[in-house]
């Protein structure tokens, strides 16, 4: 009887004509937001390659150490071969940091800063299909599962029967969630295909295990609105009513609880702006700078005897003096900022995840901070790789300084050859996926558990469902 | 057999639908109960069907109470329902199909659908045809070959032959004598009272969840149904002064 129910409700599902219309429309969504995510990793993938080079290129044309020092040296995050189905804050954030003595590095060239209209309407990425687009069809495929067979009358002469009622909820249930993946699985089978045969993408063993993590966060979340959707329909008594209220609770979970957390979070644990860190950074450093002149005077003038006596001696010692000083100085900007960066990063930190836990009350935003940590794009990654060019930093400043030290000379006006092959290199290494996956464990369990609350609800309500 | 002892039905809102309700549908007879909208047909119909819980008394099919067992009491009997709207997406032999199944016809084939719904006098361009665009009556036809499919020993309807026309009316009643024939126990909520008149066994009036006059056919045949149920529906003895009655 099971299995008569089940085959009902697919039959049904498959022969409506929302179910040509969510197929077509699935597969065309897919299939391109995979293409677009594909296209992009490729582009992001060339330019990452072609900067390092550049970036290479330049400072081995520079020809003082000095000029090295002033350019510095950029530092890029390699793009994640994941990004193409969850681009996550990659491009508003940007890829790129630059590394020199005097500033605190920093994320600068997201796309969303190039072109200010991405950041308008975000990225068209398959995880935005799923949380916008396949949510509602989640709903549009279960709003009148129950209400719509009383409606119709099929609901009575069903139970007319001796059909018990939790075999024909569970029947329509997994008939209804069967008929709901149809439409996807075959979009999402030809989209792995295309991840599988593009040239320049490699997925590794473990992209497998997280893109299948993913998908099955995917899933999950479409099960939500999925039961969501049946316990709707089995607590009204019109199908005009469930949808509306479904699409209530769907702008709520989608679009306001994400927002709403944020301002809270803000409200509630308020941070200092970027500009007000970055004003006292800069007030440290024109500070260091005259105290640097201060300290270079009065050491030329201690030295004043030595100048005029023993002028190779003082040559020396003046290069020592700077190659210290210069050391010492910068070891004190980066003090400082480090100081002032770890504040700021504890307070924002603190923040930002007061904002995430308050928004994972929504599937919307645990799907969307799941899927992010497991593809790697997420604020996590991009504060691992930030944090990673912050310890470069020291290292680079000390090989750069000792350089600039060794490269005084008195004698000649000839400058040194620069040589950069044995400057320290930035080594960054992405999550495990052991972290990755212990960080989206609540995100999972909340998922589950609005999946078992809404079923047992709709299951629960459907036993006394007046049928009438 | 189809049995309602003493039932009574008092929705949440305080209406009292039905007030001690009793008859009895004995094999191979068939009751018309006739009643003014709102007499609380419908609501006998749901209480034998257990849709609904009666505040007091019993219904029984073929002496298995409704409320106790209500699973193994729906195995015996068929329902057409009053409208009924079916699978729109279907067709005529898919919608028959699925209820069969439920109703644990599970061995039926499509030969079997097709003589069911020309039993029913369904034209037969429409027995593969969505039911989308079908007419109520065409609907109604349908129901009843989902009833006639389960073949349970007792069939409940709710006003049945609104929605068709004179000659799938005259078919209708054919079937329904068959039924009779078969020794089910047929009752029949229904407005129609010259159609009834015709092969009813028994005929009830109900009136403000009371049933105020049963009589048999032999009883009837020399009386006028309809001045009989408007002089039953206007006066009734105990609750005379109900100025809503005359209409
Ligand atoms: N769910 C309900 N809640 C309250 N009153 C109801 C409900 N269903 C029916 N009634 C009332 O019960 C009475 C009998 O209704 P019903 O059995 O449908 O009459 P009939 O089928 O004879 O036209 C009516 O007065 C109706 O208003
Ligand atoms: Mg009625």
């Amino acid at each position: 009887m099971l299995r008569d129910i089940i085959k009902k409700e697919i039959l049904d599902n498959i022969t409506s004509p929302k179910f040509v219309f969510t197929f077509l429309l699935c597969t065309i969504l897919i299939l391109l937001s995979v293409y677009t995510g594909v296209a992009n990793f490729r582009a992001e993938q060339k330019e990452h390659t072609a900067s390092l080079a550049l970036n290479k290129k330049n400072m081995e044309s520079q020809p003082t150490y000095a000029s090295l020092a002033g350019i510095g040296v950029k530092v890029s995050k390699p793009p994640q071969v994941l990004g193409t189905v969850v681009t996550g804050i990659e491009e508003a954030v940007g890829r790129v940091a630059p590394v020199n003595i005097a500033a605190d590095p920093n994320l600068i060239d997201s796309k969303y800063s190039s072109n200010p209209v991405f950041a308008v309407f975000g990225a068209l990425d398959l995880m935005f299909i799923v949380k916008i687009v396949l949510s509602l069809f989640a709903i549009l495929f279960t709003y009148d599962a129950i209400v719509g067979e009383k409606e119709k009358g099929t609901l009575k002469l069903a139970l007319s029967n001796d059909v018990p009622r939790d075999r024909l909820i569970l029947g329509k249930a997994i008939g209804g969630y069967i008929s709901l993946l149809l439409p996807l699985l075959i979009p999402l089978i030809l989209s792995l295909l295309i991840l599988l045969i593009t040239p320049d993408i490699s997925l590794g063993g473990e992209d497998w295990a997280r893109l299948l993590l993913i998908f099955l966060m995917f899933f999950l979340y479409l099960s939500v609105f999925f039961s969501l959707g049946l316990f709707v329909s089995a607590r009204t008594t019109r199908s005009s009513t469930s949808f509306l209220v479904l699409l209530f609770v769907w702008v709520v979970f989608v679009m306001v609880i994400p927002k709403v957390a944020v301002i809270t979070a803000g409200q509630i644990r308020p941070i200092p702006s970027v500009h007000e860190v970055t004003a006292q950074k800069d007030a440290f450093l024109q500070q260091i700078q005259a105290e640097g002149q201060k300290g270079f005077g009065d050491w030329a003038q201690k030295n004043q005897e030595l100048a005029k006596t023993d002028v190779k001696a003082y040559q020396e010692k003046l290069r020592q003096f700077i190659q210290d000083y210069q050391q010492e100085l910068t070891n004190r900007i980066d003090e400082n900022n480090a100081a002032l960066e770890r504040d700021y990063q504890q307070k924002k930190r603190a923040q930002q995840s007061l904002a995430v836990n308050l928004s994972r009350v929504s599937p919307a935003s645990a799907l969307t901070f799941g899927s992010m940590t497991l593809a790697r794009t997420g604020i996590d990654d991009f504060d691992r790789f930030l944090a990673s060019v912050r310890a470069y930093k020291p290292i680079y400043t000390k090989w750069i300084n000792s350089k600039l030290g060794e490269s005084i000379n008195f004698q000649s006006t000839e400058q040194v050859k620069i040589k950069i092959d044995d400057m320290p290199q930035h080594i960054y290494e992405p999550q495990w996926l052991s972290r990755s996956f212990v960080r989206t464990i609540p995100d999972f369990a909340l998922l589950t558990v609005m999946i078992i609350v809404f079923f047992v609800g709709a299951y629960i309500s459907f036993l006394r469902y007046d049928v009438r | 057999m189809l049995e309602a002892i003493d039932l009574t039905k008092r929705y949440e809102d305080g209406e009292l639908a039905l007030d001690g309700l009793t008859f009895k549908v004995e094999p191979g007879e068939i009751f018309c109960m006739f009643g003014a909208n709102g007499a609380g047909k419908t609501t006998t119909i749901n209480l034998f069907l257990n849709f609904i819980p009666a505040t007091s008394g019993t219904a029984l099919i073929e002496s298995i109470d409704v409320a106790k067992d209500p699973l193994k009491a729906k195995r015996h009997v068929s329902f057409v329902s009053e409208n009924v709207m079916l699978y729109g997406n279907f067709t005529a032999i898919q919608n028959l199909d699925y209820f069969s199944r439920l109703a644990g016809k599970r061995h039926l084939v499509k030969k079997d659908f097709a003589e069911v719904l020309e039993r029913v006098g369904l034209q037969k361009e429409a027995f593969d045809r969505r039911i989308k665009n079908f007419s109520k009556g065409m609907r109604q036809k349908l129901g009843i070959a989902i009833a006639l499919v389960k073949n349970a020993p007792n069939v409940l309807l709710d006003e049945p032959t609104s929605g068709l026309d004179p000659q799938s009316g005259r078919e209708f009643l054919e079937i329904l004598v068959q039924m009779r024939d078969q020794g089910k126990s047929v009752f029949m909520s229904t407005h129609d009272i010259f159609r009834a008149k015709l092969i009813a066994d028994r005929i009830g009036f109900m009136r403000k969840g009371r049933l105020v006059m049963m009589k048999t056919a032999a009883e009837l045949a020399h009386e006028d149904l309809t001045d009989l149920y408007i002089q039953y529906m206007e006066q009734q003895p105990g609750a005379a002064a109900v100025p809503q009655a005359g209409m």
